[in-house]
């Protein structure tokens, strides 16, 4: 193998050859620079392959014949290997990016770029602590002159002060090695290791200073204002390089101070880290200008990589797994989007929807955010999964706490920005897409997916990139030319190949949910052949949340069903997010399907008490004081998906505002995967107590609040959609206390909503999306007597009230039957009174979608509608026939369940005999119920027809003002603020006193952020002033504890 | 006199210090650093002094075989030589920005350069 000097030799050679290169002969100084790049490349990647497959041990490189410490030497192992690939591949790409502006500045910038890659090659590949100085004064050097590669005039202040800090930076260092070599009597790293036993104390001020120094190299907070400057002014492939090779050298030079301080020093690290990663984030929030906001994470990131070099104690073996993937996670995604931002024109974030324009683009970009956000199937996914359950494992809560907060808000700003990118006006300026700009771009594309999968293999899980069910998802990429229609019979035939294949292995309850999703889905699918074009974004999307549906319910241990979360919840996000005015809704979601996420993630980690995964049956196994708390988490995180009350504020908005056919997927099947979490969380843990309190009686005041409040607040809704989205939070809440009641009538109420909400929740969204489809608008009070003109949603919409009211004779009548009993079986009483309240008031909404959409008036502007679209009828009819079917013989769903659940609860099953059904309380004979009723409603209805054969039909204009000109129209409709008394009443239950405490705290935090980021004056001497007094600050902190 | 000559190094590491955070103009800053940089190579120096012995250079009066005990540590005497080549490049290239820097504003005052914050 080449010997690993070379990197320098090349870099240093061809950047003083260029100075002999005439400066007309540019094109050949280009390609001189590219070669060395280009051969520094080769000799990293030959010793990554040599480590990796030939397993070779590391090389000790003696630069003159001397061993140390005579002379220098440099070492080449699989770290290092891996990390001078990265500042090389970086150095190329970027290389590649600046094209133009190296052939238009001349060969002296390219010998300045070549030493900058050099120098961080150096600072890599270096064994001792004097020649680590000279690199990092030579990085230092190179980094100054490429800030000035930038148009942007302002970079040269950045540059300065970057100077300023680089200065004082450098007398620490100095100071820091002459006395640290004045202790150990060398300035070999791994010679000042062994020698010290003063280095290793904690107390000692050389190290400090040394140590400092290099941190302060990776922009602590807050003495960074001169990165951030830098990052905002500096050319976007300069700042690739400087986020990408600059961060991951330094954090390498931090690594092996640590290595000579030893354990003592590692709280130092940590601390610096982690106040860095969540100050950063916090401070990155009120940002505006994408390339500062690109720099604030850029700190962040590092700030999380140095807490975990802090970390390395507990994280043995795993140490390079978790702090190579968030590095590398970081680094490719960092470079990525730098070099994307040199693709577009504007600087303000809502500038970036010019990528629109470009699908593949955006692509990478989601590709790049879902790395910095740690989703799978990428390196930081899995990464954040070790760190988790190591930290919690060691009982450092605290710390693991912080990093979860911090990636929180870290999503919260880049899927916000992504939102611009999708929804906000595209610019006039194109995205501008050059070959050789566009190259480093999809290299890094291709580099993330690889890590992934090598990440997946390394990570001792199952590798997510080799589950078919996202393989299939992913496929759908590819498949973007096709039109939708081919493409939507594609996924409507793999998802029920897939059930066919598999629906041996599920147990009962699982096999209810595989239908709802597997067969489900297909179902709603129907409805989207409706749409025409390519529907681009839509397939990839809703196949992902799929995938994550089906690998949930298929998961047997901890970390499948998190990645499965995970999954789903991005699919369901990006699927949300296409609705026309959903930006704020969808952003909602994910932050709260992501802080809910974080809270499954803490929990399991609890509960693995340092394994690396756990079956999931083995919950069970759990004691207190721990049980509880994993409960908790859960708990909290599942019900961030069905949307508790407290939690549901993202609700009505994400389902109100999604597409036609999104919204039954997002409510009819996603909700589930809330309750199917419950469901596994409470058959394995059953009851805990927290401090004398039983939790699932918490979790049954959370369901009956729910409830109530959910139908309270869909009463006001003058929005059909907003209205049926408000209704879910209510069914769901009665799901989450039929679970609670932990008996056995109560789960079997639960899954019997879980099958009803589906039905009949889907086939009202697809009538509710058809009339508005028609009408162009979803605020009922603008429409009226479309009976006539729209039967079959009427019929559609008719039989499902009925359903969701749970009157006879339909299955929500079976729903209300098992849930009177399974409370008479259980001594809770108020939060049963509370949900006995919440019955009638669905049937004030549900009312309100009969009476105001399809009776009354006919609008003058609606008298030449059609009935709703083929397709979007077309599963309606399906869901009404289900419905039917599931009313008559309930048993087909039900009765295997409800022996299953005999293991767990062997008491109160039900009993099926013929047609009967009955319990401790009595029976239920759906068939004759169903009779009864149609006998009843048919004479009535008959008798209706005959006396009212002689009416007259009210006609629209029968009307009369008495002399007043209605101010607004709508205020004069019947149907406007149809519930008017009753808000008098109950109004001050739907007071919006969640989504103002919601709001309140996201204010909090950006009026915070915004304050605290005006510490960054500009001024460089204030940022020198920063630096010091960070150090000064440390200093007493470290010693002071 | 090894401690009268690290004092003064820190003295002057202080001097520079001091001068580069209270000094608004931009060479007084360049000049306050290069302070602090003399600064650090007294102490360098005064860190590898040992009393009574003499400077690094083999010739016949030491020997190589005698060297050890009777020449002082030549290593941070090569570590300042390398110090000193890099503060000159690192004065140069701040001396050329502070040059960019006056074109560009024509004023010195490096108050007025904070059109990059928050």
């Amino acid at each position: 193998m080449v010997s690993a000097l070379y990197i320098l030799i090349a870099a240093l050679g061809a950047a003083f050859f260029l100075g002999f290169l005439k400066d007309g002969m540019r094109a050949t100084a280009y390609a001189l620079t590219l070669a060395a790049l280009v051969f520094m490349n080769f000799i990293s990647a030959g010793w990554v392959w040599v480590f990796v497959v030939d397993g070779a041990a590391p090389v000790e490189i003696l630069t003159s014949g001397f061993p140390p410490p005579f002379a220098i030497n440099l070492r080449m192992g699989l770290t290092e290997a891996a990390l001078t690939l990265l500042v090389n591949l970086s150095g190329l790409l970027s290389a590649l990016y600046l094209k133009d502006v190296l052939l238009a500045l001349g060969r002296r910038s390219m010998a300045v770029l070549l030493i900058a890659v050099m120098a961080l090659c150096g600072i890599i590949l270096t064994r001792d602590i004097f020649n680590l100085f000279v690199f990092f004064e030579l990085a230092a050097i190179a980094t100054a002159g490429l800030i000035l590669l930038s148009e942007d005039k302002r970079a040269l202040s950045a540059g300065f002060k970057y100077m300023i800090v680089a200065q004082a930076i450098s007398v620490l260092l100095l100071i820091g090695i002459i006395f640290s070599y004045h202790a150990t009597g060398t300035l070999n790293i791994d010679g000042m290791a062994e020698a010290s036993t003063e280095l290793k104390t904690g107390a000692s001020i050389a190290f400090f200073l040394m140590f400092i120094a290099v941190v302060a190299e990776l922009k602590p907070f807050p003495a960074n204002g001169w990165a951030l400057d830098i990052y905002e002014s500096a050319h976007p492939a300069f700042s690739a390089i400087f986020s990408a090779a600059s961060g991951a050298a330094f954090l390498f030079a931090a690594d092996k101070l640590l290595h000579i301080g030893g354990a003592a020093w590692f709280p130092l690290a940590t601390g610096i880290g982690i106040v860095t990663f969540v100050a950063a984030n916090l401070l990155a929030l009120p940002q505006t200008n994408d390339r500062r906001l690109l720099g604030y994470s850029s700190i962040a990131q590092t700030g999380l990589v140095l807490a975990v070099l802090g970390q390395q104690d507990i994280l043995g073996d795993r140490y390079l797994f978790v702090a190579g993937g968030l590095l590398f996670a970081h680094s490719i995604a960092k470079a990525g989007l730098y070099w994307l931002s040199g693709l577009i024109a504007g600087r303000e974030l809502p500038d970036w929807a010019a990528l629109r324009s470009r699908p593949l683009l955006i692509f990478a970009f989601v590709t790049f955010i879902a790395m910095l956000s740690g989703l799978p199937p990428f390196p930081g996914f899995y990464a954040k999964w070790e760190l988790a359950r190591l930290l919690a494992g060691e009982g450092r809560i605290a710390l693991l706490a912080l990093i979860l907060f911090g990636a929180l808000l870290e999503a919260g700003y880049l899927f916000r920005w992504f939102g611009y990118i999708i929804k906000r006006e595209q610019p006039a300026q194109r995205v501008a897409c050059t070959p050789h700009k566009l190259a480093p771009v999809i290299a890094a594309v291709v580099a993330g997916w690889a890590l992934g999968y090598l990440w997946g293999d390394l990570s001792g899980h199952a590798n997510l990139l080799l589950a078919v069910p996202l393989l299939f998802a992913l496929s759908f990429l590819l498949l973007e030319w096709l039109p939708a229609w081919i493409k939507n019979t594609l996924a409507i035939a793999g998802m029920v190949a897939f059930f066919v294949l598999t629906y041996a292995e599920y147990d009962p309850l699982r096999l209810i949910f595989s239908v709802i999703i597997l067969i489900g889905g297909p179902i709603i699918f129907l409805a989207s052949y409706h749409e025409h074009g390519r529907r681009i974004g839509f397939y990839p999307a809703a196949m992902l949340m799929y995938a994550g549906l089906t690998l949930l319910i298929r998961a047997n241990d901890s970390f499948g069903f998190f990645a499965a979360w995970e999954m789903l919840t991005v699919g369901s996000y990006f699927l949300i997010l296409r609705g026309k005015h959903s930006e704020p809704h969808a952003l909602s979601y994910i932050i709260f399907s992501l802080g809910g996420a974080f809270m499954i993630l803490a929990g399991f980690a609890l509960a693995a008490q340092g394994a690396p995964q756990f079956d999931l049956a083995s919950l069970s196994l759990l004691t207190q004081p721990l049980a509880p708390w994993v409960f908790i988490l859960l708990a909290l995180g599942f019900m961030t998906k069905t949307a508790a009350i407290g939690l549901h504020i993202w609700l009505p908005g994400a389902h109100g505002e999604a597409e036609t056919d999104v919204s039954p997927m997002v409510s009819g099947i996603l909700l589930k995967a809330g309750l199917f979490g419950l469901i596994v969380l409470l058959m394995t843990m059953g009851k805990q107590q927290l401090y004398g309190i039983e939790l699932t009686h918490v979790l049954l005041w959370i369901g009956a609040l729910s409830a109530l409040l959910g139908n309270l607040m869909a009463i006001f809704e003058e929005d059909a959609k907003r209205l049926l989205a408000y209704s879910s939070i209510g069914q769901m809440g009665y799901a989450v206390f039929g679970l609670a009641l932990m008996n056995h009538l109560g789960w079997l109420m639960a899954l019997m909503f879980v099958i009803n909400h589906y039905i009949y929740k889907s086939m009202l969204f697809l009538s509710a999306g058809g009339v508005a489809k028609r009408t162009g608008t979803r605020d009922m009070y603008r429409m009226g007597g479309l009976i006539t003109l729209m039967p079959l949603s009427f019929i559609a919409t008719l039989i499902g009230i009925i359903a969701v009211s749970g009157v006879p004779p339909l299955s929500g009548f079976g729903g209300r039957w098992i849930f009177y009993n399974a409370i008479l079986s259980s001594d809770v009483r108020l939060p049963m009174v509370i949900l006995f309240f919440a019955g009638p008031i669905a049937f004030l909404y549900l009312f309100r979608l009969i009476h105001t959409i399809f009776l009354g008036q006919l609008k003058d502007e609606h008298r030449k509608l059609k009935e709703a679209p083929f397709w979007i009828i077309l599963p309606q009819m399906i869901f009404v026939v289900l419905l039917l079917v599931f009313a008559v013989a309930p048993g087909l769903a039900l009765r295997r369940v409800d022996t299953y659940l005999n293991q767990f609860f062997p008491e109160g099953g039900l009993n099926w005999a013929g047609t009967t059904i009955s319990s401790n309380y009595g029976y239920w004979n759906p068939v004759a119920i169903m009779i009864t009723v149609c006998v009843i409603f048919g004479s009535l209805f008959a008798w209706l027809l005959f006396v009212n054969r002689k009416a007259q039909k009210v006609k629209q204009f029968n009307i009369v003002f008495a002399g007043e000109r209605p101010y607004r129209p709508e205020t004069t409709h019947f149907a406007w603020n149809f519930f008017a008394p009753y808000r008098k009443a109950l109004g001050f239950m739907v007071q919006p006193f969640v989504t103002r405490f919601w709001s309140g705290l996201t204010d909090l935090l950006h009026a915070a952020a915004d304050l605290s980021r005006r510490l960054y004056n500009g001024n460089g001497q204030t940022y020198a002033f920063h630096f010091i007094a960070f150090v000064v600050v440390v200093y007493f902190l470290w010693t002071g504890v | 006199m090894v401690y009268i000559a690290m004092a003064t190094g820190f003295l002057l590491i202080l001097i520079g210090f001091y001068g580069a955070l209270t000094n608004r103009n931009l060479l007084r800053m360049i000049v306050a650093f290069s302070i602090a940089d003399t600064g650090i190579n007294l102490v360098i120096i005064s860190v590898g002094y040992l009393p009574g012995r003499t400077a690094p250079i083999l010739d016949t009066t030491v020997t190589a075989a005698a060297a050890a005990a009777r020449i002082i540590d030549p290593v941070p005497q090569a570590l300042v030589l390398t110090a000193i080549v890099i503060g000159v490049g690192v004065t140069a290239l701040m001396l050329a920005y502070t040059l960019k820097l006056y074109e560009k504003k024509r004023t010195l005052d490096i108050a007025k350069f904070t059109e990059l914050k928050w």
